[in-house]
């Protein structure tokens, strides 16, 4: 498997796995072998949206009133959310794209990374509304511990894979030394990364963003901070499909059909994704406790995130054929969360009332008798 | 198509109006169902079918395994039991 940006053996395109089979040539959608990645792609661009579309302009005079803890809480989760979408908006196309063989996957990925780019645009936009220079947001980032901890746990499953698969392909199968470093190199373990990779991908956008979610609506729902909310609950539906999107990619992997070898590689993975569950879980509560470290929000306090962690973290793993790993989290502490990120009456403008199911220039041209069934003659 | 249909969760069994949606119909009779969306891209409301069976209207971009429904987007073509059960017991 050399990575080619334009493959010059024809191939046929429906008989290839999703990852590892010859690398895309042409990108066509007339065929599909997986439909769900075309209609992912069709979805997000209906999504489309962009931050200077969203008035932020009160979160100015809402942020300088908050007390300083609350300030903190809202700072720190927009520079959390800020190293998560850095890594988003790049890592995918880096690490997956020269893996890909199927072009409606692939067109996928690319349009997924965009679209968190513009989340890392959003930030710089609430961020110059709320503070008068945005560096001191921005600067603090690189240097704060709580942060950067969490970026390693992120980005070394990425960066794993992609050094791996460098290795795959310049030098193939086999044990290699290079640079006095000896390396056992097999397709095998370098499926076993992507898995990984993309478990932790969805790790991050089934639980890692939702606890600034919850903050973010908390401190809404006290009519506080409602451009940001805004914001959010953009950002929050296009999460959602960005989830729905890797578990799609999970389980057929998983699955075994599109990739026999795949399945094998699934089922050695096991032990580390529930553990990478587990891990993540752990962390957020961890960052629940510098968030308020010096003191709770109204509505939200560390008792309740906990919680809401958990059961979030059980409901993620299900989808993805793990077992829950919290036995007693079966309900939803703060349930309201839920009629903020639902995102049919996603409010743009004031004025304007955006339906997210709404597609452009989508009309049904073609007419049958049984659509005139309902009518009396 | 047009009349209610029984819906039975693990704590209770109810009718749901033709006018509303599974979704709704669990949330009105206070069943622990978690949602997002509400129109069959999230996957959040998924629940297991035990029997019965649902069409879609159009089909929902969430996974689902061969044994799961969306409630928010669903239409029930015959009785169902679902495992879902009710908000006051999952808090006690």
């Amino acid at each position: 498997m050399k990575y080619s940006t334009f493959s010059k053996i024809d191939n046929d395109q429906l008989k290839e796995p999703m990852f590892f089979g010859q690398p895309v040539n042409v990108a066509r959608y007339d065929q599909q072998k997986y439909p769900i990645f075309e209609q992912l792609i069709e979805k997000q661009l209906s999504f489309f949206w962009r931050p200077e579309e969203v008035d932020v302009s009160q979160d100015r005079s809402d942020y300088r009133n908050l007390p300083d803890h609350e300030k903190h809480i809202f700072i720190s989760n927009l520079k959390y959310q800020i190293l998560l979408d850095s890594i988003q908006g790049r890592s995918p196309n880096v690490a997956f794209l020269p893996l890909v063989s199927i072009p409606e996957l692939e067109t996928w990925i690319e349009t997924w990374s965009f679209s968190e780019t513009i989340h890392s645009r959003s930030y710089t936009h609430i961020i110059r509304n709320i503070v008068n220079d945005p560096a001191v947001v921005f600067d603090d980032i690189m240097h704060n511990q709580h942060i950067i901890e969490r970026a390693t746990d992120i980005s070394k499953y990425y960066d794993d894979l992609i050094q791996y698969s460098l290795l795959y392909t310049k030098l193939g199968a086999g044990t290699h030394t290079v640079n006095g470093k000896t390396h056992e190199v097999s397709l095998f373990e370098l499926k076993r990364k992507l898995y990984l990779c993309m478990m932790s991908v969805n790790v991050l956008e089934a639980i890692r963003f939702y606890v600034s979610f919850a903050c973010s609506f908390a401190f809404a729902e006290r009519r506080l901070m409602e451009g940001n909310a805004k914001i959010i609950r953009l950002i929050a539906r296009d999460e959602a499909l960005h989830l729905v999107g890797t578990q799609h990619i999970i389980n057929i992997m998983q699955d075994g059909k599109d990739d026999p070898e795949m399945a094998e590689v699934a089922r050695s993975c096991h032990a580390e994704s529930l553990a990478m569950f587990k891990h993540a879980a752990q962390q957020e509560k961890e960052w629940a406790e510098y968030l308020f470290k010096d003191g709770s929000m109204i509505g939200l306090n560390r008792g309740i995130l906990d919680q809401y962690i958990e059961y979030i973290t059980n409901h993620r793993m299900r989808a993805v054929g793990l077992e829950p790993a919290f036995e007693n989290a079966t309900h939803n502490p703060i349930p309201w969360i839920n009629a903020w990120t639902s995102s049919d009456n996603v409010q743009v403008a004031p004025q304007e009332v955006e339906v997210s199911s709404y597609l452009v220039g989508q009309i049904n041209s073609e007419v049958s008798i049984d659509d005139l069934g309902d009518f009396d003659f | 198509m047009n009349k209610a249909i029984q819906i039975s969760t693990e704590d209770q069994v109810f009718e749901l109006d033709p006018s509303e949606t599974l979704l709704e119909g669990l949330e009105r009779t206070g069943h622990q169902v978690e949602y997002q969306c509400r129109s069959g891209y999230c996957g959040s409301c998924r629940v297991t079918l035990h029997s019965g069976s649902v069409e879609y209207q159009e089909q929902p971009l969430a996974y689902l395994q061969d044994n799961e429904i969306l409630p928010c987007c669903c239409q029930p073509l015959e009785p169902l039991d679902i495992s879902v059960g009710l908000i006051t017991k999952k808090s006690a």
